[in-house]
C-alpha cells in the first residue's frame, strides 16, 4: 500500500488510532517512546518501538533530530505526526522532506502561513474571509505597545499563542491591569509547550458557538469540505464534548462555511487533512474565521462516523499522491444521522477538575451499537505526569441529536476506569442538562451556566459498596489467614471463598500491581 | 459465625454483618434486615458480581494501603476498617496544615516565587506546579514569613510533598 513502513510520531490514544488504519492498510507502524511511556499501549500495540528520552516531551516528543534519526534507524519512509507535539510545527515537515521521508501533513509553506496563527490572520483578511478583529504585532516585553494595542482592541480580550493550540497559552483579559501577567503567562506557557512563544491579541467575542468545518485536500488540487463540528462545550478554552452536525447550522449556513473553508485551503496550496475553525453567532449566522488547525484534530472522530470515513486512511492516501475519489464538485456530502465524542480526561469533577493520576487498576469499556471509544488507557497504566490528562475519547453514532445523547449516557454509564478518577460524571450530567439537550449552547455557556451537581447524598450505590467491601474485607482475611493474596484455600475458609479463590480470586494491592521491568531505568516515582 | 464489619465511610460508621449460610451469604447492613447475596470474582481479582436480593449489580474493590476503594456505578467510594483510628483518615479532605505548604497535585515545580525570609500575603503566588500541561499556582493561605524553601525549578515532586514553610503572622 501506499507506504511500506511508517513512524507515528505521537503517543496515547492517537498512535494507537493511526495505527489501526495502518493495520487495515497494511503498512508497518514504528512507535515511539519517552522513558514514561515504554508501558502504554502505543507500544505494545506497534510493529517496532524506538525510545527517544525522558519523559517531558522538550527532550523526546519534540526533539525533531531523535524523531527523525528514529525513522532513519527502522526504515520508515513516511511520519504521521498525529496531533499535538511536531503535528504544526513547519521545521520538523522540513526535516522530514530533507532526511527524504513523507511528512503526513500540508506542506511546510502553508503551515508556515497557516499554523502560525498569526500569519493566518493575515492571509485571511487578503482572501477576504472575515476574521475577529485583534492586534497582531506584540512582543510580551513591550508592554507599552501592547497597552496601547489592548486599548484599540478593547476589553474583555484574549492573549493568545500564535503556536498554541487545545487551549494552551490563552489568557482572558478583562481589564488592563490583567495583560501584563497574563502575556507572560501566555508566552511562557507557550514557550514551554510549543517552544515558541509568539503571541496576539483578540477581541473576546461573547456567547459565540465554536463551529470547524473539516477539510481534505490532495496533491492535484481537489480540496473536500466533510461539513462542521460543533465544539462549543469548553472549559478554560479547553474542548470537552463534540459533535457533528452542528444543532445551530443549517444546509444553507454549512454551504457557506465549507466555501470559506475550501476558499482557505486554497489560498495556500494546502494538503492533507486540515480544519478550518469559525466563531459562529448563531443569532446572526455571522461567522469569523480563527485559525487553520493544520492537522488531524482530537474530535475527527464524529466527522468520519457521520460521513462514513476513514480520515487517517484518506490522509496516508493524499500523502502518497493518490488524488480524492472524484465528485461533483458542486454537491458537497451531506451527514447522516449524529455524532457526539465526550473527552474523558483524568480529573476529578467533585474537586475542581483537578487532575488525577496513577495506576489504572481496571477498565471497561462500553461496547454496542454506535459506540467507538478511542482510548490509551489498559488495566495497569500508570498515567504519567508529563502529557495532557486526556485518556480517550467516547464516541456515539445515532440516527439524530436526542437518540446519540442517550446512546452516549448510556455508554457513559458502561464505562469503567477504576484507579484513576475521570470527568465521566460531568458528561453524565452534562448529558442530563437541559441547555445540552436543547442545543442551546455557546462556548462560555459551561463556565458561566453549567454547575456540576453534588454528589448525590442519598445514592443507592452506596449501599452496594458498602456490601462489596463487607465481601472483600472477608476475602482479605482470608488471603491473610492464608499467607498472601496467591495463598491457596486453608482449612478454615469458607466454601464459597474457596470457590472464588479457585478461580483466582484476591484483590489487586497497591503497589504490587504496579508490574515488572527488566533492564527499567527506574519508574518515575 | 457471623463476622461483623465496622466500616469507615466519610464521616460514618457503618456496621455490617455477614452471615455465611451454605453456599450463600446474608449481610445485614447496620439495622436493615439481611439480604441474601451471591457473591463472585470469578477470575479478575477485585472484579466483584454481587446478586443482592437477586438484584445484579458489580463493583470493582482495589486495596489503598488500609483502604478498599470501592468503585460501582462510575462512582468511587473509600471505604477502610473503622479501627484504623485518626490521622490518616481515608476520605480526610486534602488539606495543608498551618506553616506547610505542600504540592496540590503531582508534576514538576516551574517555578518558585519565594526565598527564605520573604514576607508572603495570603493568595501570594509561592510556587508553582505543573502537571498535564496545566500550570497550578499554590498559594499561602495566610500572611506570614518564608522560613525554608524545600522545593526548586525543574523538581519532580508528588502530591502532598513539602514545598514551602512558612511562619504565619496570623
Amino acid at each position: 500500500m501506499y507506504f511500506q513502513r511508517l513512524l507515528i510520531a505521537n503517543r496515547g490514544e492517537i498512535a494507537l488510532r493511526i495505527q489501526r488504519s495502518c493495520r487495515e492498510l497494511g503498512i508497518e507502524t514504528v512507535a515511539v517512546y519517552s522513558d514514561a511511556d515504554r508501558n502504554a499501549l502505543h507500544v505494545r500495540n506497534a510493529d517496532r518501538a524506538v525510545h527517544l528520552g525522558p519523559g517531558p516531551a522538550l527532550e523526546s516528543y519534540l526533539v525533531i533530530e531523535k524523531v527523525i534519526e528514529a525513522a532513519r534507524s527502522t526504515g520508515a519512509d513516511a511520519i504521521h505526526p498525529g496531533y499535538g507535539f511536531l503535528s504544526e510545527n513547519a521545521d520538523f515537515a522540513d526535516a522530514c522532506e530533507a532526511a527524504g521521508i513523507t511528512f503526513v501533513g500540508p506542506p511546510a509553506t502553508a503551515m508556515r502561513q497557516l499554523g502560525g496563527k498569526v500569519s493566518a490572520r493575515r492571509l485571511m483578511e487578503e482572501a477576504s474571509v472575515p476574521i475577529v478583529p485583534g492586534a497582531n504585532d506584540i512582543d510580551p516585553d513591550d508592554l507599552e505597545h501592547a497597552t496601547a494595542e489592548a486599548e484599540r482592541v478593547g476589553f474583555p480580550l484574549l492573549v493568545k499563542a500564535s503556536a498554541g493550540g487545545g487551549g494552551r497559552g490563552i489568557r482572558q483579559v478583562d481589564a488592563l491591569e490583567e495583560l501584563a501577567a497574563a502575556m507572560e503567562l501566555s508566552a511562557s506557557e507557550a514557550r514551554s509547550s510549543f517552544g515558541d512563544a509568539t503571541i496576539f491579541l483578540e477581541r473576546f467575542v461573547a456567547k459565540a458557538r465554536h463551529v470547524e468545518v473539516q477539510i481534505m485536500a490532495d496533491a492535484h488540487g481537489t480540496v473536500r469540505a466533510y461539513g462542521e463540528r460543533e465544539c462549543s462545550v469548553q472549559r478554560r478554552h479547553q474542548k470537552l464534548v463534540e459533535e457533528a452536525p452542528s444543532p445551530a447550522v443549517t444546509p444553507e449556513l454549512r454551504a457557506r462555511l465549507c466555501a470559506a473553508a475550501i476558499a482557505a485551503a486554497k489560498s495556500c496550496g494546502y494538503r492533507n487533512a486540515g480544519t478550518v475553525e469559525f466563531l459562529l453567532d448563531d443569532a446572526t449566522g455571522e461567522f469569523f474565521f480563527l485559525e487553520v488547525n493544520a492537522r488531524l484534530q482530537v474530535e475527527h472522530p464524529v466527522t468520519e462516523l457521520v460521513y462514513g470515513v476513514d480520515l487517517v486512511a484518506q490522509q496516508l492516501a493524499v500523502a502518497a499522491g493518490e488524488a480524492l475519489p472524484a465528485a461533483d464538485d458542486d454537491a458537497l456530502p451531506e451527514p447522516r444521522g449524529w455524532a457526539i465524542e465526550c473527552r474523558i480526561n483524568g480529573e476529578d469533577p467533585y474537586q475542581g477538575f483537578v487532575p488525577s493520576l496513577g495506576l489504572v487498576q481496571r477498565v471497561e469499556a462500553p461496547l454496542g451499537p454506535g459506540v467507538r471509544f478511542d482510548s490509551m488507557l489498559f488495566d495497569g497504566l500508570d498515567v504519567p505526569v508529563f502529557y495532557d490528562s486526556m485518556l480517550g475519547k467516547l464516541i456515539v453514532w445515532a440516527e439524530d441529536r436526542p437518540q446519540a445523547i442517550e446512546r452516549m449516557r448510556r455508554a457513559l454509564d458502561d464505562l469503567l476506569v477504576a484507579g484513576v478518577q475521570t470527568n465521566a460524571p460531568f458528561h453524565r450530567a452534562l448529558m442530563q442538562h437541559p441547555d445540552f439537550r436543547a442545543g442551546a449552547i455557546h462556548t462560555k455557556w459551561l463556565e458561566s451556566s453549567f454547575e456540576m451537581p453534588a454528589m448525590p447524598e442519598e445514592d443507592p450505590r452506596e449501599r452496594v459498596a458498602l456490601i462489596a467491601a463487607a465481601i472483600a474485607s472477608e476475602l482479605l482475611a482470608a488471603q491473610r489467614a492464608a499467607g498472601g493474596p496467591a495463598g491457596g484455600g486453608g482449612p478454615t475458609a469458607s466454601r464459597w471463598l474457596r470457590a472464588a479463590r479457585e478461580r483466582a480470586s484476591g484483590l489487586p494491592v497497591g503497589a504490587a500491581a504496579r508490574g515488572w521491568r527488566r533492564a527499567g531505568r527506574g519508574r518515575p516515582r | 459465625m457471623p463476622s461483623r464489619h465496622r466500616l469507615q465511610l466519610g464521616a460514618e460508621t457503618r456496621t455490617l454483618v455477614v452471615d455465611e449460610q451454605g453456599e450463600r451469604l446474608l449481610i445485614t447492613v447496620d439495622e436493615e434486615e439481611p439480604v441474601a447475596v451471591d457473591a463472585t470474582t470469578s477470575g479478575v481479582p477485585g472484579h466483584l458480581s454481587l446478586l443482592i436480593d437477586g438484584e445484579s449489580h458489580a463493583a470493582y474493590v482495589a486495596l489503598e494501603g488500609e483502604a478498599l476503594h470501592v468503585t460501582v456505578g462510575g462512582r468511587t467510594f473509600v471505604i477502610a476498617p473503622a479501627r484504623a483510628g485518626r490521622g490518616r483518615g481515608p476520605v480526610a479532605s486534602y488539606e495543608d496544615v498551618e506553616g506547610q505548604l505542600t504540592a496540590p497535585l503531582a508534576g514538576v515545580v516551574v517555578d518558585v516565587r519565594v526565598a527564605v525570609g520573604d514576607a508572603i500575603e495570603v493568595g501570594q503566588a509561592v510556587c508553582v506546579v505543573e502537571a498535564m500541561k496545566m500550570q497550578n499556582e499554590v498559594h499561602s493561605p495566610h500572611d506570614g514569613t518564608v522560613t525554608a524553601v524545600h522545593c526548586e525549578r525543574g523538581q519532580r515532586v508528588e502530591r502532598g510533598e513539602l514545598l514551602v514553610e512558612y511562619e504565619s503572622a496570623d
